[in-house]
């Protein structure tokens, strides 16, 4: 067989990562965090960690293990390691939340829990680049296409941001001496994580699965080579070059460089995208494809408030409602959009894939309602503009109610989900052909 | 099964073949590989042997093991083909202009642009 595989733990992925996106957005509603605190409070990184490594790393591992193998055409590699880093994660998050939760005071716990977290969370993300840096490796020979290079670029991000991220920690539980490394090191940090690891990933993937759900034209553009370039300089430049000139002269001159590299790789991404969307055969696209553009609204306006911001000196007043808007309106909204298309094909190819051709199948489509689920990414992106409008605006109130509207959202997309992967729309004559076996929630039957 | 294929054209055994690849779905665009252009070859062998040459809409594709088996095990269902072959190619690659016209109109490819 050429290529990929169904990724046996992708759905458990899936699965811990839509479970904890839901406790986010529930302690989001409940007032929890930023903005009833400050950014950097306890409290708020717990937010923060539930988000980035909870909702949306888990779930661009998933991704990544069921897609590397689309982008290079080549099996993946140490499959044995996926269990085994979703456990290191789910651990490793659990002492980072207990860490960050005795550090509030909530509760005391008697030994270094985040230099476990520290531990566990650096051996899980490196089980998953292993994966996925030895499956790009393997495609070596025939060159990696422009798609793949974005993934090989965060994959280094994440290294970055999980390292910068473990001196934290350590540091934190008294590991390791105390110093300035959190003031000097953590924008590195963040960027590495949001921007590098989720950010350009992201893009790398997209710039393969939304040719192909649209029948748009692969070719590769000079714009993507420009973004992959200017895009992949800038993080270097921000994660490397600024925290070394910070420490040593005290400017920033590497981190405003970086800030325009990083505008013009946007820029160039969002050409692309016009391309892909002008350019696409399919007339009628799905709702994934419809509702990602609210993730791609999300994060011109993410960028265009920074740049905006940044001019007029506010940025780090803002920084709180910017993060918000990139983390919800375009990582986690892309995700959602894709999770409503990925999530179906999957479970179609589990379940009908071994009988297609000897047994009429339904269609992947028919595993969904597309007319029913439209309104609630409609809710979604409504929700996660209202509030970041909010927070800029420093209104916590309506930000709360504006949370609760997600995970009204959010609940209800989920809940589709299942019912996809239960097989619950498909018509009850057409639903179980003899031969097929309806497909477990959390993982893939092996074939 | 030789007898019969020895007794039945190949050119009406290999339309036949066609005719039982258009139940295998392409399940991510979901129409039949035939109307999409999946499938580039068709030919009858000696002895009945269909030889299949075919393709994906992607490269890597998880679905590429799960059609070409489909596509394997629709032509053995048909009577007189004693053995079929499948190969797998991406040369030339697959482009949408290869759908035959039901497979563009069903999935929009005429018509108004809607987002």
């Amino acid at each position: 067989m050429n290529g990929a595989a169904l990724s046996r733990w992708t759905m458990a992925y899936f699965a811990a990562a839509f479970g904890l996106l839901i406790v986010a957005e529930a302690l989001m509603a409940c007032g929890y965090g930023f903005p009833a605190v400050a950014v950097e409070a306890p409290e708020t990184l717990v937010l923060v960690h539930v988000t980035a490594i909870g909702w949306l790393s888990l779930l661009m591992c998933g991704a990544l293990f069921q897609f590397v193998p689309v982008l290079v055409g080549q099996p993946l590699r140490g499959r044995r390691l996926v269990l085994p880093a979703l456990l290191c994660l789910l651990a490793g998050l659990a002492c980072l939340l207990a860490g960050f939760l005795s550090l509030s005071g909530v509760v005391e716990i008697g030994f270094p829990v985040l230099g476990c977290a520290a531990v566990l969370l650096a051996v899980g993300f490196a089980l998953v680049a292993t994966a996925l840096a030895r499956t790009l490796w393997s495609a070596r020979r025939t060159g990696l296409p422009m798609p793949a290079r974005f993934v090989a670029v965060g994959l280094a991000c994440l290294a970055a941001a999980v390292l910068l991220g473990a001196v934290f920690a350590l540091t934190f539980a008294g590991l390791l001496p105390t110093t300035d490394v959190v003031g000097w090191g953590l924008p590195a940090h963040a960027v590495a994580g949001f921007g590098g690891w989720l950010t350009f990933t992201a893009v790398g993937v997209s710039y393969r699965l939304l040719p192909m759900f649209m029948l748009a034209p692969e070719t590769e553009r000079a714009t993507t080579r420009l973004a992959w370039w200017s895009g992949g300089v800038a993080l270097f430049l921000a994660v490397l070059a600024a925290p070394a000139e910070r420490a040593l002269s005290g400017s920033d001159t590497s981190l405003a460089i970086a800030g325009l590299l990083g505008c013009v790789a946007l820029a160039c991404y969002g050409a692309d995208l016009v391309f892909f969307y002008r350019r696409r055969k399919r007339r009628a696209i799905e709702l994934n494809s419809r509702s990602a553009v609210g993730a791609f609204a999300c994060l011109c306006l993410t960028a265009v408030l920074a740049v905006a911001m940044a001019v007029m000196g506010e940025a780090a007043r803002h920084v709180g409602a910017l993060v918000f808007l990139a983390a919800y309106g375009w990582l986690g909204g892309l995700g959602l959009s894709q999770l409503y298309k990925i999530v179906p094909f999957l479970t179609w190819l589990e379940c009908y894939g071994p009988v297609m051709g000897r047994k009429p199948t339904p269609r992947v489509q028919d595993l969904v309602v597309e007319r029913r689920d439209g309104p609630w990414f409609i809710l979604y992106f409504a929700a996660v503009l209202g509030g970041a409008a909010a927070l800029l605006a420093g209104r916590p109130e309506l930000f709360r109610l504006a949370a609760v509207a997600m995970l009204t959202a959010t609940a209800a997309i989920g809940l589709e989900l299942v019912l996809a992967r239960r097989l619950f729309n498909v018509a009850r004559e057409k639903r179980l052909p003899e031969g097929t076996v309806r497909p477990h929630l959390f993982f893939a039957a092996q074939r | 099964m030789s007898g019969q294929a020895a007794a039945t054209p190949t050119g009406t055994l290999a339309e036949a073949v066609r005719r039982a690849l258009g139940m295998v779905i392409d399940p991510e665009l979901g129409e039949n590989v035939v109307d999409l252009g999946l499938i580039y070859d068709v030919v009858i062998a000696d002895g009945g042997v269909a030889l299949i040459q075919m393709t994906t809409t992607t490269r890597g594709c998880p679905a590429s093991g799960y059609l070409e088996e489909a596509v394997r095990e629709a032509a053995r269902a048909v009577p007189a083909v004693s053995r079929v072959e499948v190969f797998m190619t991406y040369e030339p690659k697959w482009t949408p202009d290869m759908m035959n016209d039901e497979a563009r109109r069903n999935l929009g490819l005429t018509g108004r642009r809607r987002l």
